[in-house]
């Protein structure tokens, strides 16, 4: 006996009744007065079973049984029709939950952690180097208008490094990427009063140095190291690859809290930053390695690289307030789109000891 | 006057949801029409008033092609802008020429794949009314807008109104322009929300009983205009410490003062939401009549929506979006617990006036954008 409740086809009105059957699958709907209703339960249609959602059995008429009693109505069913239970049956093992959970935090993880990188590598270096010019066409009068100023560098020591720059740097990565045309810059970046000293590279190969950088230097070994460094992102095509990963993480954000109605779209903008500063960091630790791989060849000692690191790091830790918090912090680390000085600062250090070794290659 | 009940629970739901994930995974993302359904079910089922509940009758097959059209159409237009932005535009455009029509669709295929007690909901809107209100308004405005930036453009440059009138003067008077102007578009966001609350609703029917909504563009106006006002906060917070920080490269060591910043104002605007959502929806539900005599009331409080809203948002990031299933219920169990409906006079008349759950092609292409079209319901 199954307690529910009839509907009459395409009514709201509802009847309880009772559900129950013989041996020989026949099927008996009885109502409080008495009415009768029966058949052949191969003909009943049932709903697949959802959790303990109401059960819904349409008759041949196109009346519905209801009923609450969900593992009652699955009793009937299995002798004498097949329902589909595949699902229900997976939703309701805790082995198969706690595998779909091991799974999905798994291949999210993978996903994020190096799907999306791996594929935008191979997307942004399957796309004609002709794009990277095109993605970064204004950005210099861009950069020019909101951020620099005109260089207060004498033209001698322009031209200096320049000369340096062109003679030694650029000819290095030529095996590489034949294509780039490397272009250095002078500018000066002023902030809150502050000189900022800072390298930057654009995906074209325009690279910028500040006023500030070049004065915080003490050799052409240090200021070739971050130029290196600078190549390292071209070489890599790291402006290209992080919009490729950009448009990846944003697509993949939204697929998980999509049907979220707006109760978890609020956390995407952290999540993407977290995501992207992630990817960043992996970024700037392939234009280091880079840099250290390509000073070997040049038998330029990559401490210098610590060097000018540290030493930027110490300005920036000075004069600038809002930074106190030293970039060694733990949780920031997170946050951060640069890998701690710290960590950069020792691999430079690793690469020392092999260019003291007369090395080439390091492992 | 009874109200609304939500029979889920958090873990049940989340076994549904990870299985639903699983399947999605194996099946390179082609599961997701028949997760989306299996969502629905659970969600509607457990949805009930009167010892009778919702169901939702749509299949995955039927959600399919929407699905693929639908993915095809994005994958196409990320790549296309992602290396040629210039055609965003030409996308743009022809997007909002859809528009109305896949909003249209998507209401006619969804209430009619939702029963309640047995008797399925339709939509019966006409489609030339969704255009004047998704495509005709905007459009309106978006003249309206061009003819006094170009007519104040064209005094203070051509006209020279600025040799003529005294300065402080002309200060004032922009001042005042620009505060008409931003009301203008508040009463314009405020006509265009009852609008597309009317067309959605007073077009719906329940069986042979249809749905009779009334609103004064006024009321909406008045909570616009109070959210506004309590919107201040965050909009301070985000242009006196947000701004300045994106502005200044994010030097290092900010990054602490930033995620505060961004957490407080996420925190405030949840609450300045919270308060829009409960007093738009209390005036829609008061003003909603189902058959001429069934009546609705929404005793939903701002405080309470927030705080679910914020809870949830720590929860899910907490977990990384694990707790999904657990907010949702949280939200529905809130949402529906504060709908009352009148159910003294009974829903045995109701009657189904379409007979089967059909639909033609075309019909599920609209869901597939998830175009929502802003009723809170």
């Amino acid at each position: 006996m199954i307690k529910g409740n009839w509907h009459p086809k395409g009514s709201a009105a509802q009847l309880d009744a009772l559900l129950s059957s013989d041996d020989l699958g026949r099927y008996v709907i009885e109502f409080e007065d008495g009415t009768i209703f029966n058949g052949e339960i191969s003909q009943l249609k049932v709903s697949e079973r959802l959790g303990n959602v109401r059960r819904k059995i349409y008759l041949e008429d196109g009346s519905l049984f209801s009923t609450l009693n969900n593992d009652a109505v699955d009793e009937l069913f299995q002798k004498f029709q097949k329902v589909p239970s595949f699902i229900y049956y997976l939703e309701t093992r805790w082995t198969w939950v706690a595998t779909a959970l091991f799974i999905t935090i798994l291949v999210g993880f993978s996903f994020f952690k190096w799907g999306i990188p791996w594929t935008s590598e191979k997307i942004a270096h399957a796309l004609p180097y002709e794009t990277n010019r095109f993605i970064s066409k204004g950005s210099m009068t861009f950069l020019d208008k909101i951020l620099f100023e005109e260089s207060n560098l004498s033209k001698v020591r322009q031209d200096e490094i320049s000369k340096h720059f062109y003679a030694k740097l650029a000819k290095l990565s030529v095996e590489d990427e034949s294509e780039i045309v490397y272009k250095l810059h002078f500018r000066s970046w002023e902030m809150d009063g502050n000189s900022v000293p800072n390298a930057l590279a654009l995906p074209s190969g325009d690279i910028i140095v500040t006023d500030k950088f070049i004065e915080l230097t003490k050799s052409f070994d240090e200021i070739d190291s971050v130029l290196l460094h600078e190549m390292g992102h071209v070489v890599h095509r790291h402006g290209l690859e992080m919009m490729i990963e950009g448009t990846f993480v944003t697509v993949a954000v939204m697929m998980i809290s999509g049907d979220g109605s707006g109760v978890g779209d609020m956390g995407v903008g952290l999540g993407s930053a977290l995501v992207s500063s992630s990817y960043s960091r992996g970024h700037e630790s392939e234009a280091d390695l880079y840099a250290f791989k390509k000073m070997l060849q040049a038998k330029i000692n990559p401490v210098s690289f610590s060097h000018i690191m540290n030493r930027m790091t110490a300005f920036m830790g000075k004069d600038n307030n809002l930074s106190k918090a030293s970039s060694d912090d733990e949780f920031l680390d997170y946050f951060a789109s640069h890998p701690s000085t710290k960590k950069r600062v020792e691999l430079a250090n690793k690469y020392s000891e092999c260019f003291k070794k007369g090395l080439t290659v390091c492992e | 006057m009874e109200k609304l009940n939500f029979t889920g629970t958090g873990s049940e739901y989340f076994k549904i949801w990870i299985v639903n994930i699983l399947l999605t995974i194996i099946t390179m993302g082609f599961y997701i029409p028949w997760a989306k359904v299996r969502n629905r079910r659970y969600l509607y089922a457990n949805t009930t008033v009167a010892n009778r509940n919702f169901e939702y009758h749509a299949t995955g097959l039927q959600l399919l092609l929407g699905f693929i059209i639908g993915l095809v159409l994005f994958i196409i237009y990320s790549f296309v802008t992602q290396i040629a932005p210039q055609f965003a535009g030409i996308f743009m455009i022809v997007f909002m020429l859809i528009l109305p029509w896949l909003v249209w669709k998507s209401l006619m295929f969804n209430m009619k794949m939702t029963s309640f007690s047995n008797v399925h909901f339709s939509f019966q809107g006409k489609l030339g009314k969704s255009y004047k209100i998704f495509l005709g308004y905007p459009a309106l405005l978006f003249l309206v807008i061009f003819i006094i930036l170009g007519g104040s453009i064209f005094l203070t440059k051509f006209l020279l109104l600025g040799d003529i009138i005294p300065e402080p003067i002309m200060m004032i008077g922009g001042i005042v322009l620009g505060l008409l102007a931003t009301l203008g578009y508040l009463y314009f966001f405020a006509f265009m929300k009852k609008a597309t609350t009317e067309y959605t609703l007073s077009n719906s029917y329940y069986g042979q009983g249809k749905f009779d909504t009334e609103i004064e563009t006024k009321k909406f106006f008045i909570i616009l205009l109070k959210t506004m006002a309590l919107a201040i906060v965050p909009i301070g917070l985000l242009v006196g410490i947000i701004m300045p920080i994106l502005q200044g490269g994010m030097a290092s060591g900010i990054e602490m003062m930033f995620v505060v910043a961004y957490f407080g104002f996420i925190f405030f605007m949840m609450l300045v939401a919270s308060y829009a959502v409960s007093r738009e929806r209390k005036y829609i539900y008061e003003n909603t009549l189902l058959d001429n005599n069934i009546t609705f009331e929404s005793t939903l409080r701002a405080r309470d929506i927030a705080w679910v809203m914020i809870s949830n948002f720590f929860l899910i990031m907490i977990t990384l979006g694990l707790a999904f299933p657990w907010a949702k219920v949280r939200m529905a169990k809130l949402m529906l617990e504060n709908t009352l409906v009148e159910t003294s006079q009974g829903f045995d008349t109701f009657i189904s006036t379409q007979e089967d759950n059909t639909s033609s092609i075309g019909d599920q292409i609209g869901d597939a954008f998830d175009v929502d079209v802003g009723v809170a319901f």
